[in-house]
């Protein structure tokens, strides 16, 4: 359905020199459109299994138990000093082949580049979201879960009615600093032909001379996301402010 | 007075909300002894296959000095380039200051990939002097790509460390009689070194990582390299064995440097 601003959009773009063509073939622009929509659900996806992630492994780093807390650091470490990418073609060139080789053929394979990515996005930003909380849970006051044990909570109560609560309060500007991140870093699914918006594009700027113009689109797309993320991580902030904690 | 009991106020908290920072051995040496230790035991079990790994061993090299020509090369420009855009942040004229703050807001919410794209696409190849034609290669343009997001990252750095500087030191070098170059060169900048230098030394690790992705403009370092090796051999063991090295060598050289930032964190936290 051409709408009728998209041709006079075009005229206005060509008269400072930008070719936005691509728009008035229906075929590229419902592809480009494709892309925008795999990114959001690439995000969102990811950003809510990364604080799943992140919870558990930031419930293990502070374990006593040196069996939970020992891999759980050694896991975050590895995260922490490996490319990201290099992460991505692990899980997809190595992880992906050894899946397939299990069931006996990459037919019977049901993970897909774009659930290796969630995997990979999710793990990654997890064990950053888990120092974060880790940081978090260290700064619980003393007496507060010395007031907790004398109430009578269990260990596993303190954690999830006490230290969880105030920790996920004192970490939350750095998860959102992470959940930032993790919207640029699904532009890495391209490595391996997810096709989000960088894909997307990248598929149609080889078809033409329009690798400036499909930029700028790009840009203000991760822009308008990352803008929604902090302003979502502003309102989730608010809501959960407590007096006596925060500004 | 209101600002001072907001400060007495505030300043309990915000120590309590500083992590604790834990007195612990440096865990560099079981971890150096947990690879070591890995390693032997392929080289025991996987005989043929490290084998193969070391004959690979060259081309894998010329691959990770290219990562680490490109991350040295980054590094220096987006500081230099950092430094000044950090200090014109700080400028009081509006019409300098709004676009250092655009400049660094622009890079720091691009994605490095776009931006890679960017430089290597936009970009020509050559550039022309009167008659000469200067070759623009893609490795350079790959650290033109990631220096300038670099320099957005130090610009932020530089800003806060200028500004974390009470005036009242200004004031004091003042009083001992010192000039304004003086006191730059003498009281403000030795204090902002030890405040730029762990997180300009967590984005150099960061930038290291980041040239892996110059092997998606086609530049061959050391992940375009592992491909290739992968690519030729063809074999399971050796695929996983080769990707097992790349995440080793980058453990190995990004690991040290977050540990020694760490440390020198904790040795210049504020009290």
């Amino acid at each position: 359905m051409p709408e009728s601003w998209l041709p006079a959009f075009v005229v206005a773009a060509k008269s400072v020199g930008l070719n936005y063509a691509f728009l008035l073939n229906a075929f590229e622009r419902e592809a480009w459109l494709k892309g925008v929509v795999v990114s959001v659900e690439l995000s969102f996806l990811s950003i809510a299994s990364s604080l799943l992630v992140g919870l558990v492994i930031a419930t293990a780093l502070t374990s006593e138990r040196p069996w939970l807390a020992r891999p759980a650091r050694a896991f975050v470490e590895i995260i922490r000093n490996t490319p990201t990418l290099v992460q991505i073609f692990c899980a997809f060139f190595v992880l992906n082949m050894l899946v397939s080789q299990a069931l006996g053929g990459p037919q019977n394979n049901p993970l897909t580049a774009y659930a290796w990515v969630v995997i990979v996005l999710s793990l990654h930003f997890g064990a950053y979201h888990a120092e974060a909380l880790r940081a978090g849970i260290e700064a619980v006051p003393k007496g507060m879960r010395e007031s907790a044990a004398s109430l009578g909570f269990s260990r596993r109560g303190r954690l999830i009615h006490v230290e969880l609560p105030l920790a996920f309060r004192f970490a939350w500007p750095s998860l959102i600093n992470n959940m930032v991140d993790l919207v640029k870093a699904t532009s890495l699914g391209s490595a391996i032909a997810v096709g989000e918006v960088t894909y997307a594009s990248l598929m149609i700027w080889v078809n033409g001379d329009n690798v400036l113009e499909l930029m700028i689109f790009i840009f203000l797309v991760y822009a308008a996301l990352t803008l929604f993320v902090v302003w979502l991580g502003g309102w989730v902030e608010k809501r959960l402010r407590m007096p006596g904690y925060g500004h | 007075m209101a600002t001072d009991e907001a400060l007495a106020l505030e300043t309990p908290r915000e120590s309590r909300a500083l992590p604790r920072a834990r007195p612990t051995l440096s865990p560099i040496v079981p971890w150096a002894v947990g690879i070591a230790l890995t390693w032997l035991a392929l080289a025991h079990f996987h005989r043929d296959s490290v084998a193969m790994l070391w004959h690979w061993a060259p081309h894998l090299a010329l691959g990770l000095r290219m990562n680490v020509l490109i991350s040295v090369l980054a590094i220096g420009i987006g500081t230099v380039l950092g430094a000044v855009v950090g200090a014109l942040e700080l400028s009081r004229c509006r019409w300098i200051k709004a676009p250092a703050r655009g400049y660094v807001h622009a890079f720091r919410n691009a994605p490095m990939l776009v931006l890679l794209f960017f430089t290597t696409y936009v970009f020509p190849f050559e550039i022309h002097v009167g008659s000469l034609y200067l070759p623009f290669p893609d490795w350079i343009k790959v650290t033109v790509g990631l220096a300038l997001p670099a320099s957005a990252y130090i610009a932020e750095v530089f800003r806060g460390a200028l500004l974390s500087i009470t005036s009242a030191q200004w004031e004091a070098a003042a009083s001992l009689g010192l000039s304004r170059s003086q006191s730059l060169r003498w009281v403000i900048l030795p204090q902002c070194f030890k405040r730029v230098l762990p997180p300009w030394m967590n984005l150099y690790a960061m930038i290291t990582m980041s040239t892996t992705l110059a092997s998606l403009v086609g530049v061959t370092e050391l992940l375009e390299s592992a491909r290739n090796a992968t690519n030729t051999v063809n074999r399971t063991d050796f695929t996983i064995l080769v990707y097992l090295a790349v995440l080793t060598l980058f453990f190995l050289y990004c690991y040290p440097i977050t540990r020694f930032t760490a440390r020198l964190e904790r040795k210049y936290a504020f009290h």
